[in-house]
């Protein structure tokens, strides 16, 4: 292929590329992820006391407290590790802040309650809740049990260990086995004495959400019970972390708590769009005055730039890898220069070959390799500053990085796509006929 | 349009001289008054509220002293030259107590909390932010150097870190002078800072490589002075593009935004003078040291 040809073929690409970007962030507002900052709500770090807790306790503590932010009812709440000792908890939107703290500080609480007590309304909403998990497994339990409302008969803290294993009886499906301590077994042999003529049930609950409620079918005095009920592996794995992790293995203290108002965070958003609008619009009118008819190719770049710049950040949105926050804008208003510069490159590299006496044609070729050249040179070194903070920084400076490093790579896309092309382009049909329009003076004539 | 041309070697050093006198202040700024650390690093709590028209700063701090946080720090906030509400600042940084306060101050003054927002952070998280910052920082100046060694020379390397030093040190300086709050977007800007800083150095020296392949008749010093006027315009449109939105967002943002715009608008200051005054002066200062620039020198050199 010529590089005529390429021309064409790289603008034909940056053109799909664009429709797709546009497809992907309209309407901005809803494509793009909104971050905590932004969006107003909690935003809780949580870290170990224990200065070096296992790897073993620090996944229970995330399972407990991902069945905490479960019962919360949060939509979009997520739960996530954050470095070797903490766990980030995020609960956008969220109304009632105060009640949320509460709940996700608590040290955490597993109970074997009775089954009668529990008032009748919150059996429905509990067994409604099973057979739709059946159906659909992301259903949300049903809100937490008050305190008081139903009948302990034991505390978590007796059972010793919990382990799920293939159940004898139906082939395929799994069952629970736990034991108790000393004290535990004595209760619990009363306790499924009194229970299982009846086939009476014992619910097990955690952190006010019941987490399955067997009914007791025989006397059980060695403290030995298998809980079965044709689990999958996955259902009978998860309920024997709970039983056996009922209280959180390691105290867990907020580190950094961050409440925001939705209203504020708008408001934030307002001041950063404006904030990069007005940039944008005094550097194109800038490149306009200085650079005449090249000036106006750098909006064509910068609007392309813009456009598969958000169609990147809405794509991540949608896979739930971005979300915007305050530091992100920061980033992509940073990477907004760093776009206008490119073209700046490219522009003085070509006048100068020009004014040295090669044709526009020529010029355009050579002059924007060398500029592309210097560009990605220089990309680079900030690009390994971004990386360095996208690995190793916690916290919101994250965000600053990831727009900054999306930034850097969409602004080469273009340079390289649609900026060095066009100009090719443009050298051999446009420049010569109108050199002062494109601010080119002198140079050669093509033959 | 006609380029100027700028004699930045014949007057290197007046340029050495003025950053000479600026980082030293700088450096003194830094040792006399030292930086005021947010309470990210440190720990506590930063609370904002809304504008209200009956609220004085006077009353807010009447509100934090009723709610248990004597020891607040109250400051107007701005944006855009129009007052924006408040900042508070406080050492508590037990969440409890802490959110207790800021409920009661919110109810006190009558303001509802969606329109407001505050952090609590512990002191211990303060330890793990900065040395996951420490870590990023190491990081990327070790990769940004090895990088440039391989791809150019080491005396280019250098060259570009002392400016890069001479940059981070102006900046951190300021802001000891003016005695403004480092936060973790301060040490992510500062980061960006040295990536541009650097950005900046390498179109130059990128231009006095080319030129200096096919040197002759012409001292190294005066070709390095070319290759700058060379790029100049390249060089002052840049800077114009990268700090007009930095200006803006330090007008028009908000808390967070300011935050970062301010470290990044003293560090691209810095960073475009260096890259032109003082990082390319000295690394023909020290290129002229190798023997075959040496002879080149004693023939041509116009530039003493």
């Amino acid at each position: 292929m010529d590089s005529k040809q390429w021309n064409y073929v790289s603008l034909a690409v940056i053109l799909v590329l664009v429709v797709v970007s546009v497809v992907l962030f309209w309407p901005p507002a809803r494509q793009i992820r909104q971050g905590l900052d932004i969006r107003g709500g909690l935003s809780v770090i949580l870290t170990a006391e224990k200065a070096n807790p296992t790897a073993a306790d620090m996944d229970r503590s995330l399972l407990i407290m991902q069945n905490r932010v479960d019962g919360l009812g949060v939509s979009e709440a997520t739960v996530q590790r954050e470095g070797s000792n903490s766990i980030l908890v995020q609960l956008p939107g969220v109304k009632d802040a105060q009640s949320a703290l509460e709940a996700i500080g608590n040290t955490g609480q597993l109970e074997f309650v009775d089954w009668n007590s529990i008032p009748a309304t919150e059996q429905v909403k509990w067994e409604t809740y099973m057979e739709n998990k059946r159906k659909d497994p992301d259903t949300k339990p049903p809100a937490t049990l008050k305190k008081g409302t139903y009948e302990v008969l034991l505390t978590g803290d007796v059972v010793t260990a919990a382990s799920p294993g293939a159940s004898q009886d139906s082939p395929g499906s799994y069952e629970v086995n736990m034991t108790f301590n000393a004290e535990g077994t004595a209760k619990w042999k009363d306790i499924t004495s009194a229970y299982f003529p009846t086939r009476r049930r014992v619910a097990i609950v955690l952190d006010g959400v019941v987490e399955s409620a067997p009914a007791i079918n025989s006397a059980i005095p060695s403290g030995e019970s298998q809980i079965t009920g044709s689990f999958s592996a996955d259902e009978a794995k998860r309920l024997a972390l709970v039983l056996e992790t009922g209280a959180l293995p390691v105290t867990l203290r907020p580190s950094d708590t961050q409440e925001v108002g939705p209203t504020l965070g708008q408001a934030s958003l307002y001041q950063g769009l404006i904030a990069a609008l007005a940039g944008i619009a005094i550097v194109a009118v800038y490149l306009a005055v200085y650079y005449r008819g090249l000036g106006v190719l750098s909006w064509l770049a910068l609007g392309l730039f813009a456009a598969i710049y958000l169609g990147i950040l809405a794509g991540l949105s949608r896979a739930g890898w971005f979300a915007l926050s305050l530091p992100g804008i920061a980033g992509i208003v940073l990477s907004i220069g760093m776009a206008a510069d490119t073209s700046i490159l490219i522009f003085e590299r070509f006048r100068e070959e020009v004014e040295m006496g090669k044709t526009p044609r020529t010029a355009a070729k050579t002059g924007s390799k060398h500029a592309l050249l210097t560009s990605i040179d220089a990309d680079i070194v900030t690009f390994v500053s971004a990386v360095a903070l996208v690995f190793l920084a916690i916290g919101p400076v994250k965000g600053f990085a990831v727009t900054l490093l999306l930034g850097l790579a969409t602004d080469l896309t273009v340079g390289i796509l649609f900026t060095r092309p066009m100009l090719m382009i443009l050298a051999e049909s446009w420049v010569p006929k109108m050199p002062a329009l494109f601010g080119v003076t002198g140079g050669g004539r093509d033959a | 349009m006609r380029r100027p041309y700028i004699d930045f070697m014949g007057n290197r050093k007046w340029l050495f001289i003025i950053s000479g006198v600026v980082a030293s202040i700088a450096i003194v700024a830094l040792l006399m008054r030292g930086l005021t650390f947010g309470i990210e690093f440190k720990g506590g709590t930063l609370i904002k509220l809304p504008q209200r028209e009956n609220v004085t700063t006077q009353k807010v701090q009447a509100a934090l002293a009723k709610a248990g946080m004597r020891d607040a720090i109250v400051q107007p906030a701005l944006t855009a030259g129009r007052p924006d509400g408040w900042l508070v600042r406080s050492s508590i940084s037990d969440t409890d107590r802490a959110n207790e306060a800021f409920r009661e101050v919110a109810s006190e003054l009558d303001i509802p909390l969606r329109e407001a927002r505050s952090s609590v952070i512990a002191p211990s998280y303060g330890a793990t932010i900065t040395n996951a910052l420490m870590y990023a920082l190491l990081a990327s100046i070790a990769l940004i150097l090895l990088y440039i060694s391989v791809r150019f020379e080491y005396k280019m390397s250098f060259s570009a870190v002392a400016a890069l030093v001479h940059d981070a040190v102006i900046t951190l300086g300021v802001y000891a002078l003016v005695g403004r709050e480092v936060t973790p977007n301060t040490v992510a800007a500062l980061l960006t800072i040295i990536g541009y800083s650097l950005y900046d150095t390498i179109v130059v020296f990128h231009r006095i490589r080319e030129n200096s392949s096919h040197l002759a008749k012409k001292s190294f010093m005066d070709m390095a002075n070319d290759s700058i006027n060379q790029v100049f315009m390249r060089w002052l449109n840049t800077a114009i593009t990268q700090i007009v939105p930095v200006v803006v967002l330090l007008s028009f943002g908000g808390e967070t935004l300011k935050d970062f715009a301010f470290a990044l608008l003293i560090g691209l200051l810095a960073g475009a003078y260096s890259s032109v005054a003082f990082a390319s002066p000295l690394y023909a200062i020290w290129k002229e040291t190798e023997p075959r620039y040496r002879a080149l020198k004693q023939r041509y050199a116009k530039a003493s």
